[in-house]
């Protein structure tokens, strides 16, 4: 049963993928990208990672895709407006090409690694109380850098979209 | 299936199709798209050995990898939106205001 749900989430996680490579259209990019996501968030549950499963189903597929369709719509983009293409696919077959050897190589290294029991476990582990925990005990000094760069990203997003005054009269 | 292997597989089979998109598209959007794809694929990994060592440390580092996406899609949308209005066009080729003017 796991691992028909294991194959089915994978087989979604990657399909998303291809889906975003190879399609032109940017509103068909975002939906493979938004079943990518939500398959790895069901793949972050079978690994009894719970937390982590609403963080990427409230902050990726709620919040970050939400603002990439919004922009997408907002900028109206037209047919003319994409960039022309001609060498999509033979480039994509190439990077392909270049890295198949290099996930052997990591995948190669990693079935080395000693076996272990991967099922999921029912209590005490990646719950919100005990990442919690960890969160606000040892890792204190990164969450706090981490919520000042949130702060730095605002401002600079808001400095961004601030309305611009004409050219040569705002450096004064 | 469900082993560490799998999951390894999965998870670098996301990166390289990340990696392949930022390196062979030109739509900025979809280059966008593509370093998304990369650090889910980074998580996933990140996740599978928090499990794999029973050790949570992983998951905290994936949630840091999440913190920081939201940052770069806030940044990165504003500076679309800004090269949108300028230029008119998404293509990576049109965007050369950096580049140095050669005799």
């Amino acid at each position: 049963m796991i691992d028909f749900v294991f194959l089915a989430l994978s087989f979604f996680a990657v399909g998303g993928g291809v889906a975003m490579l190879i399609n032109n259209n940017p509103i068909y990019c975002a939906l493979g990208l938004l079943i990518s996501v939500l398959s790895v968030a069901g793949l972050f549950a079978l690994l009894s990672a719970t937390f982590m499963f609403m963080v990427q189903i409230i902050v990726y597929a709620g919040a970050i895709m939400t603002i990439i369709l919004f922009i997408l719509m907002f900028l109206n983009i037209k047919e003319e407006d994409l960039p022309h293409e001609p060498k999509k696919n033979i480039l994509i077959t190439m990077g392909v090409i270049l890295m198949i050897p290099i996930n052997l190589l990591i995948l190669e290294g990693v079935a080395r690694l000693p076996d272990s029991d991967m099922s999921i476990v029912e209590e005490g582990f990646g719950g919100i109380k005990e990442l919690g925990m960890k969160l606000y005990t040892e890792w204190l000094l990164p969450f706090e850098l981490i919520s000042i760069l949130l702060l730095v990203a605002l401002i600079g997003a808001v400095v961004l979209a601030k309305k611009r005054e004409k050219r040569g009269t705002s450096y004064d | 299936m469900t082993s560490l292997t799998g999951y390894a597989a999965v998870s670098m089979i996301l990166f390289s199709l990340g990696a392949i998109g930022v390196v062979s598209r030109r739509n900025v959007f979809i280059i966008y798209m593509s370093i998304e794809l990369m650090l889910n694929g980074i998580n996933l990994f990140l996740v599978t050995f928090a499990r794999y060592h029973f050790n949570m440390d992983g998951q905290i580092l994936s949630i840091m990898v999440i913190a920081i996406a939201a940052a770069e899609a806030a940044i990165f949308l504003s500076v679309i939106i800004l090269l949108f209005k300028t230029k008119k066009s998404l293509d990576t080729n049109v965007f050369t205001e950096l580049k140095q003017e050669t005799e």
